[in-house]
């Protein structure tokens, strides 16, 4: 008969096991649990070495990075300040002045109190740009101007921070902020007729991370709006609402998006009347709002078919009017259910905007296979630019993904 | 001149039901309900599941729409006029079996929201008069919470203070007690008893016989629809005159 173990006393409470705390307890639960989860680990950590080893190697010895001192302030504008683009002029400071505007941005952000994660993309913004403006390069392979022209932003996101910070700035603020400044930056890159400086500027020279990211900010900006009142006609009680909305988002989503961007070029200037003065910018803009709209529509409506029933009733129990019940109860919580979704709906609409290159457009990727095109002594860099600019495209998506992480601990997600 | 009755009834009817008749699709769930309901009164409504009680209680502010028939409340005529609809609601209290409390929410707000968008009252006004509300439920130290970090009881008792926040003339619970755990059913039964004893006109579908006994004025018994029964606790429980009210009591007493 074997002996009965000892109790605990009343109200005890005994420690964990040796084997489930400590590091060599959390590497036996986890790393070698059991024959074949040890032999996963080691081949794994040795995949992981080697691609460190040799990554970083090539990355520090092997790679020659001068191709994109070489493209430079290009990468961001494009032909914007070529001969053709803006002849006799220095056009230079237009985009960057815009530049200027989104960096204090961030620093408002930052300033007004937007907490931990403001605070670090902040930081992580003047760490980035301080990198690229002080490279080791010499200067004829990157010209002062880019170097300027990153470097102030610097000193851009810094007055952002001190406004917000000393001046102050409320969330109105900001919105007004941020539909000035996308108004200003659309004047300045486009130009005034007339004033001297500010002469047009054509838009088939728009081009580089500027367009990509003009394009990613007016589709996110519009297709989320746009998405909810089609999500909500969707399950309207209108039948004539509900079929229009059912078609809209059937058609839009079930055409490529290069289809669309193909047809846009023919099709967009019908609904318009014929002197409305329409480019290939605006029509680019307009199909990959209308394309990101119809999936929008569809994650929104995943979150208003998620709730219960009975918070809608409840509302109306209160007298709260349909509207009100929509905006201040259904909506914010069916949002609040597919930020991933959401997020993931933007990331792809930022990455699609490269896709603009087939009407024609050089955006960052599309000037780059130029350039290499056209300038045979790089074309064994072509690695380099690609692997930099997969690198620029991450920064921005991680950036987003990561916003959303913390937005969705913050509302406490799947805790509430 | 009306005269006051002993158990806070006026004798004057604050709801009228005139033969109401409600389907869902083919099922016909009302089959003519016909009762008034006065001001003070407190009616407790039993009856076995689908007997439509639920239902009936819903069409009293419009959650479910009645097809035939004339629902009268505190002389609005429910009609299909958005405004009149409003109007009621504005005057109808609602609590529910799983409480609807809106998560995303705190507990203050929950309560402030009605009053201050639809009744537009100054946000200082509504959170003073929510904090009022909370102590009368007993849990004014809760207020800056979330639904979530609160027990089921104290949810149900947030409920039941956001419905009071829009200060109606009459207040409907559909099993309010039914989705909590024994020990909290009480501390919401105290909060509807003291409720009862303000003079509040309450419609109550539970099946807390302590609870009808002690509060009702009247019980009424569903069943297919209609109203089988229709007396004071005492009569309704000892002295049922319906065979289908006896089976049922021995049902859910035994």
């Amino acid at each position: 008969m074997m002996a009965a173990a000892p109790q605990p006393a009343p109200g005890q409470r005994l420690p964990p096991p040796r084997s489930q705390v400590g590091i060599s307890g959390w590497m036996r639960e986890n790393l070698f649990s059991t024959r074949y989860n040890a032999l996963l680990t080691v081949i794994s950590a040795a995949i992981i070495v080697l691609a460190l080893v040799y990554g970083l190697r090539w990355v520090i010895a092997g790679a020659d990075w001068s191709v994109i001192a070489v493209l430079g302030g290009q990468l961001v504008i494009g032909q914007y300040n070529t001969e053709g683009a803006c002849p006799g002029q220095n056009c230079f400071w237009r985009p960057q002045v815009a530049l200027m505007l989104v960096s204090a941005l961030f620093g408002m952000a930052w300033g007004m109190g937007g907490g931990e994660v403001a605070k670090r993309i902040g930081i992580g913004v003047v760490v980035l740009l301080a990198l690229f403006a002080f490279l080791p390069y010499s200067f004829e392979r990157m010209g002062m101007d880019v170097r300027l022209l990153l470097a102030a932003n610097i000193p851009a996101l810094l007055a952002g921070w001190a406004v917000a910070r000393y001046v102050g700035m409320t969330m109105r603020g900001m919105v007004i902020y941020i539909a000035a400044a996308f108004i200003v930056t659309v004047i300045l890159l486009r130009g005034l007729p007339g004033i001297p400086g500010l002469q047009p500027v054509l838009v088939i020279y728009w081009g580089g991370l500027t367009l990509n990211l003009l394009l990613a900010v007016v589709g996110i900006g519009a297709s989320l709006p746009i998405g909810i009142a089609l999500a909500l006609g969707r399950r309207s009680n209108l039948p004539l609402v509900k079929l229009l909305c059912v078609v809209f988002i059937e058609v839009f989503r079930g055409v490529p998006l290069i289809t669309l961007l193909f047809m846009s070029q023919v099709l967009v200037p019908l609904a318009f009347p014929e002197d409305f003065n329409t480019n290939s910018l605006l029509r680019a803009g307009i199909v990959i709002t209308l394309f990101s709209s119809a999936y929008m529509a569809e994650n929104i409506r995943g979150g208003l078919q998620a709730l219960h029933p009975g918070q809608a009733e409840a509302a109306r129990a209160l007298g709260l009017p349909g509207w009100q019940t929509t905006l201040l109860i259904s909506l914010p919580q069916a949002i609040r259910n597919v930020i991933p979704a959401i997020v993931g709906q933007f990331i792809a609409l930022f990455k699609d905007t490269s896709l603009v290159y087939i009407i024609g457009m050089l955006d960052v990727v599309e000037f780059s296979r130029a350039f290499i095109q056209g300038n045979t002594e790089y074309l064994s860099s072509a690695k380099e630019v690609f692997i930099f600019l997969a690198l620029v495209f991450w920064i921005f998506t991680y950036t987003m993904s990561y916003v959303s992480g913390k937005v969705e601990e913050h509302l406490g997600v799947g805790q509430r | 001149m009306i005269e006051e009755q002993p158990n806070g009834s006026s004798g004057e009817p604050i709801i009228v039901c005139r033969d109401v008749h409600k389907w869902f699709g083919s099922f016909h769930v009302l089959r003519g309900v016909t009762t008034s309901v006065d001001r003070g009164d407190k009616v407790v409504v039993v009856g076995p599941s689908g007997s439509g009680k639920s239902t009936f209680i819903r069409t009293i502010n419009r959650l479910e729409e009645h097809q035939q028939g004339d629902i009268i409340v505190d002389g609005v005529p429910m009609t299909q006029d958005v405004r009149n609809i409003d109007a009621i609601r504005r005057e109808v209290g609602m609590v529910f079996q799983q409480f609807n409390l809106f998560p995303h929410l705190s507990v203050m707000q929950n309560v402030t929201l009605a009053p201050m968008k639809v009744r537009k009252w100054k946000r200082s006004e509504a959170e003073d008069a929510a904090m009022g509300l909370l102590e009368r439920v007993g849990i004014p130290e809760q207020a800056a919470k979330y639904p979530a970090e609160l027990s089921g009881g104290q949810q149900q008792r947030v409920a039941i203070a956001r419905a009071l926040a829009m200060q109606p003339k009459i207040m409907l619970f559909d099993e309010p007690t039914s989705a909590l755990d024994p020990e909290m059913i009480r501390e919401v039964l105290d909060v509807m008893r003291e409720l009862a004893e303000s003079g509040m006109t309450m419609i109550i579908v539970t099946h807390e016989i302590g609870f009808a006994t002690e509060v009702a004025d009247r019980i009424l018994m569903f069943d297919e629809g209609v109203i089988i029964e229709d007396a004071p606790p005492r009569e309704f429980f000892n002295n049922p005159q319906q065979e289908r009210t006896q089976t049922f009591l021995s049902q859910i007493l035994a």
